[in-house]
């Protein structure tokens, strides 16, 4: 008999059906009666003053129940308690465009978007800040008034002694590097159905319903409490099917706040869901950042000091933002053996919108630099670009210079086995001009250690009830966007009380019902969650074999635990199923209440070897009442991490790992790259679900991917150029290459069964991988994603020194004699469309803003 | 966003029918076939027609007809799906079938039609965003405006054509049929553009477009298509080339070659066909023959890469599709 019945088995997820027949709702699928439309006047301007708003137009139009502005809600707030710089309708200034002025709530959708069209408002424009170098010499017209240089947050952080060790080093490395912004593009565009009930004595409005397309229910129910002024036990929120997240629903987006606003002022329900360009207005993907890198390390490969200046561009709102800078700073640590680091962060607004989390939240561009730095090392050393990183390896258990504790460390398998599948020591270097292979590793947080809102409440916590039906209702306020975490949460429950997925069923997300979950992001919940599940089940179990024992005549360890059936241990069980097997056959009947004769029949029977669940449950009903565990979860506090301002994000209480070998081609002549395979190896302490590990780790190789060599927004003097799934390029089945994915499993002391996080870390590996790979097969180092065929090509040239292309070779003498040119590449240079005489685009001292490097 | 409110959805079941319709709403009226560009297009604003005339169950007009003697007609109302696995076309214009087999994504080439592909409206990046968008960025003369983005202080619209089957047409010297009130007539392909982005088509109000001819006398000639695009499928051409050849004893007998995506119209090189005829290709004809062709493209920042980029791919993919089509090599599977 193995070890587990549920867990380690690869099992279909509990919601699968709904999703792919169609039949699954989603929140835009939602309908209230008496329901209304909510649509947003987004801002035609980067950064303006509100003069003044006038709707009464819009008001009049036939079909329009209510307009509401930034007057509705003028209280602040934001993601963090730092951050509280947003409204959710524009109060006195707009920052980017697309930013949200007012919200019409009409009987339809094209009857609410007349009603923009005469909406007026009059703007005092002010000059926009576009690049965030630029921004940074801001001393007029800040984008927020309390941040000077329109800086949101620097850091400058010291472990060790970096200068002297770099001085100490052998060789160093140096090098700019540069990451274009993404987002996260997931197939649902966000939703928020808003709606109010009556208060039954007063008549006036009482209760706030929220159906929303949200990674976070508890703090958007904590949000809108700040924003509505209502105490949040007046507001519920419940989170339908979501269709991805990838931290783009990992916080409070205007439109769940505009929702209820709007909501209120119509008397009515009210339900908003963004079109594409609206999502990517909401934005909060990847900030566009520069890193400049400095690696030392003695002759052998072994690093000896790590210095890092890195800018982001954050946009014009706060977000994530200084967790996202102090990420990239913090998590310099816990990969490597890294003694002295020196790390300057910037994280810059510009009129731009906000940047937040996105899969690898703040990591992956820092590792990109980081992971071809080290292949620049290798090169020069002359050494293998693996063995280079077998030799900085951690020697867990331990605490890094900058207070993160590793335990569990698979990263020593993960690169042997990419080594080994990707028959790396016979090809990599070998193989024909053209076609490389490449290495990168990368490692995330299963959950960060210190919650946002810092308090000392759990993190997680997980009801159970269990009736004489023998049903068990696993409740929890993880939100299941996709990632699989209700699944999750009915295997360990069913793990640990013995039963099967099918007497299961786990009530997620509803703010009313299920306890507090700080939501699903930074790769959380099968570690938080599922601790929480694993302690609520274990305290029902307690009660049950207590119960049961009484019956069995044995001390309550002496039972087993399995396959709907409790049982002594010294039987095996073998007995048990033997009589058992018919009323088992069908599934179904176990999972009802057994026939009082029956029941009667087994009582009668007096003591004996075995019970089956139900049995169980009725015994531990009938001898302790009511049968319910709760369990709830929160870091350990030698998890926590440091003293040091900023040491709260980075420390967790387990990392992933990941290793990645890519191969690719490169054609010379185009510039393009082809992926063929990425072997991709990922430390999850324990694959809970391994089919759906390996759904993490291809659904991570491919983001990445797309980073690497397709997806970039395009931005024109604020103006997002390709605000759409056409424009905006997320990598085709096509293009997909082939994904091994290789589950290495380091069996973490507290993870729950030994799991970790496994849906993030891999991402960051992948843009690495590719980019050494490129290298391997043309020699070229590119430092800049991402590597578009014209990037590749303009390094090919400049390594052949080939003559660069004229622009105006024999073009046709009616063209125009002035071209608006691209910079580097997808990003624009030179002047935008004429806005304002304010506008920096058109003033030639700040010509470079908007522009490239 | 919506679509725009219009008055009325017309289905016509004959060409005349379909004819005075459009006769009768001149200017105010919008073709719809597959409604693959249409469709989003409307949503952004860009066409806030009064009438919609559905010309889908025109029957007459679907399908590939080989017209012994003189060719091979194809209804304007023909899917990308069915061009890309018609036997006929395969065998006698596989540029076509290349071509066709290109255009956008599997789902979109089940809708899409050959009429449409033609009448292509021509993108911008600065034209084909929402209304929102443009007006904050400001209207431009391809539509509401009286300026243009992409070559500031210019009077004239440089939209790109970025159809991908237009270039494999003008290589078979395709006609197209044209219907009006005034009776059905003929036209090259090659004269239906104007190269200017905002009236790219010489194609009245009142008139349809309603078959395609393929003579005989470009039938079985080798031919490729190239395109430039970032992802694998669902993009529109950034650059394309379409090359095809006839060879006589180891010497060129005849060969065209035309381009997409970089200019407001596709182009039919024809000063290659005079480089091509009577020599064997080699690898410095090819180059002198790509040379030529990025001569002739002028692509300017209408999309997502260089200018630069993408005329030296015009280059590139001219080169390498004379090299190829010489070697007798293609994607169609004959």
């Amino acid at each position: 008999m193995t070890e587990f019945s549920i867990i380690g088995k690869p099992i279909a997820m509990v919601d699968a059906a709904g999703k792919t027949t169609g039949a699954g709702k989603y929140t835009d699928d939602l309908c209230l009666p008496g329901m209304l439309v909510g649509k947003i006047l987004h801002s035609a301007y980067p950064h303006a003053r509100i003069k003044r708003i006038d709707t009464s137009r819009a008001e009049k139009l036939d079909g329009v129940v209510a307009v509401v502005t930034g007057k509705d809600a003028p209280t602040p707030y934001g993601i963090l308690p730092v951050g509280h710089d947003e409204h959710a309708l524009a109060l006195d200034k707009v920052r980017y465009v697309g930013d949200n002025l007012a919200c019409v709530a009409a009987v339809s959708e094209d009857i609410a978007e007349k009603a923009l069209e005469l909406i007026d408002v009059e703007y005092e424009l002010l000059p926009a800040y576009f690049d965030p170098e630029g921004s940074m010499k801001a001393e007029t017209d800040l984008i927020h008034d309390n941040k000077p240089h329109n800086i949101e947050k620097d850091y400058h952080h010291v472990f060790g002694d970096p200068d002297k060790a770099l001085a100490e080093a052998d060789y160093v490395a140096e090098g700019r590097f540069i990451a274009n912004e993404v987002t996260h593009a997931a197939m649902e565009p966000h939703s928020a159905l808003a709606s109010f009930e009556l208060d039954p004595h007063t008549g006036k409005l009482g209760r706030l319903t929220v159906w929303s397309s949200t990674q976070v229910p508890y703090y958007l129910q904590h949000k809108l409490s700040l924003v509505l002024e209502m105490p949040m036990a007046q507001i519920r929120v419940i989170k339908p099917l979501v269709g991805g997240g990838f931290g783009g629903k990992s916080e409070v987006i205007p439109l769940e706040i505009i929702a209820a606003i709007a909501a209120r002022a119509a008397r009515a329900p009210v339900k908003i869901t963004y079109n594409r360009e609206e999502v990517f207005w909401a934005h909060r993907g990847r900030p566009r950042t520069i890193i400049d890198l400095q690696t030392g390390v003695k002759k052998d490969g072994v690093i000896n000091a790590v210095k890092a200046r890195v800018v982001q561009d954050g946009g014009a709102y706060c977000s994530y933002g200084v967790v996202t800078i102090l990420y990239s700073g913090a998590l310099l640590g816990a990969l490597y053996d890294i003694s002295d680091i020196a790390y300057d962060g910037y994280r810059v607004l510009t009129n731009k919108p906000a940047c937040g989390a996105m899969r690898g939240h703040g990591t992956v561009n820092v590792r990109f630099a980081f992971e071809s730095q080290l292949d620049e090392i290798a090169a020069k050393l002359n050494l293998d670009p693996a063995e280079i990183r077998r030799r900085n390896l951690l020697k867990p258990p331990c605490i890094t210079i900058n207070g993160l504790r590793v335990q569990s460390y698979g990263l020593p398998e993960c690169i042997d086995q990419v080594v080994e599948r990707s028959k790396w020591k016979e090809r990599k270097g070998k193989l024909p001009r053209g076609r490389g292979l490449g290495i990168g590793c990368s490692h995330y947080v299963s959950g960060a250690a210190n919650s946002i809102i810092r308090s000392d409440m759990p993190h997680s916590t997980v009801n159970i009830k269990i009736d004489r039906d023998g049903g068990v209702i696993v409740y929890t306020g993880a939100a299941e966007i996709g990632q699989g975490s209700d699944t999750m949460t009915a295997q360990i429950a069913a793990e640990t009380l013995g039963c099967s997925l099918a007497r299961l069923k786990v009530v997620a997300a509803d703010t009313d019902l299920t306890p507090i979950d700080i939501g699903s992001y930074s790769s959380r919940v099968t570690f938080m969650a599922g601790n929480a599940t694993l302690r609520a089940a274990e305290e029902v179990k307690k009660q049950i074999a207590s119960a049961a024992a009484r019956k069995m005549k044995c001390p309550p360890d002496e039972l087993v635990f399995r396959d709907d059936e409790v049982y002594r241990r010294d039987l095996g069980g073998e007995g048990a199923r033997a009589t058992h097997s018919e009323a088992s056959a069908s599934g179904r009947v176990e999972g009802q209440i057994l026939r009082g004769s029956l029941q009667q029949k087994r009582k009668d029977e007096g003591p004996k070897d075995w019970m089956t669940f139900e049995e169980a449950v009725v015994a531990a009903i009938d001898f302790h009442g009511a049968l319910t565990g709760t369990g709830s979860y929160a870091p350990p506090p030698e998890a926590r991490g440091g003293k040091h301002k900023g040491a709260g994000v980075g420390p967790s209480p387990a990392y992933s790992y990941a290793a990645q070998v890519a191969e690719v081609s490169v054609d010379e002549e185009t510039g393009e790259v082809t992926v063929h395979k990425v072997w991709a190896a990922h430390d999850c302490g324990r694959a809970l679900n391994p089919v759906s590990v390996d759904g993490q780790i291809i659904g991570s190789v491919w983001m990445g991917l797309g980073q690497a060599l397709e997806e970039e927004m395009v931005w024109k003097d604020g103006m997002l150029m390709n605000p759409g799934l056409l424009e905006y390029r997320s990598p085709s089945a096509i293009e997909s290459p082939e994904v091994e994915p290789i589950i290495v499993e380091s069996i973490d002391p507290e993870g729950p069964f030994g799991a970790k996080e496994c849906s993030e870390g891999s991402l960051a590996a992948t843009i690495p991988a590719i980019a050494n790979a490129i290298h391997d097969a043309v020699g070229i180092r590119l430092r800049e994603c991402p590597f578009t065929p014209e990037r590749v090509l303009t390094a090919l040239r400049a390594q052949n020194k080939a003559k660069p292309i004229n622009l105006t070779e024999g073009v046709d003498p009616t063209a125009p004699t002035r071209f608006r040119e691209h910079g580097g590449a997808l990003w624009f240079r030179g002047k935008g469309p004429e806005r304002h005489p304010l506008d920096p685009a058109r003033q030639k001292a700040t010509a470079e803003i908007g522009g490239d490097d | 966003m919506s679509l725009p409110e219009f008055k009325l959805l017309l289905r016509p079941r004959t060409v005349e029918e379909a004819v005075g319709l459009l006769a009768k709403h001149a200017n105010n009226i919008r073709v719809l076939a597959g409604g693959t560009d249409l469709i989003p297009s409307m949503r952004q604003k860009l066409f806030e027609p009064q009438y919609v005339l559905d010309i889908r169950h025109i029957s007459e007009l679907k399908g590939v007809h080989p017209r012994p003697g003189t060719g091979v007609e194809i209804g304007a109302l023909t899917t990308h799906t069915t061009l890309e696995r018609s036997d006929l076309l395969r065998q006698r214009y596989p540029v076509l079938t290349e071509a066709a087999g290109t255009v956008a994504s599997p789902l979109l080439r089940n809708m899409g039609t050959i009429g449409g592909n033609i009448c292509l409206d021509t993108r911008c990046l600065w034209y084909n965003q929402s209304l929102t968008w443009r007006k904050a960025c400001g209207f431009c003369i391809k539509k509401d405006g009286d300026l243009c983005h992409v070559a500031p202080g210019g009077t004239k619209c440089w939209a790109a054509f970025s159809g991908d089957t237009p270039p494999a047409l003008l290589c078979l010297n395709a006609e197209i049929e044209i219907a009006s009130p005034s009776g059905m007539r003929r036209v090259p392909l090659r004269e239906f553009y104007t190269g200017i982005g905002d009236s790219y088509r010489k194609l009245q109000a009142d008139e349809l477009l309603t078959r395609v001819f393929l003579p005989d006398t470009s039938a079985y000639y080798h031919g490729i298509y190239r395109k430039l695009r970032i992802r694998g499928s669902i993009d529109y051409p950034l650059a394309g080339v379409a090359v095809v050849l006839k060879r006589s004893n180891g010497h060129v007998a005849d060969a065209r070659l035309a381009i997409t995506a970089v200019n407001p119209a596709p182009i039919l090189i024809v000063g290659a066909t005079q480089m091509l005829a009577g020599k064997v290709i080699d690898e410095s004809l090819a180059d002198a023959v790509g040379d030529l062709a990025a001569k002739t493209a002028k692509p300017l920042t209408t999309s997502a890469l260089t200018p630069e980029y993408r005329r030296e791919m015009i280059r590139v993919f001219t080169k390498r599709a004379v090299l190829a089509v010489a070697n007798n090599e293609s994607l169609v599977r004959h």
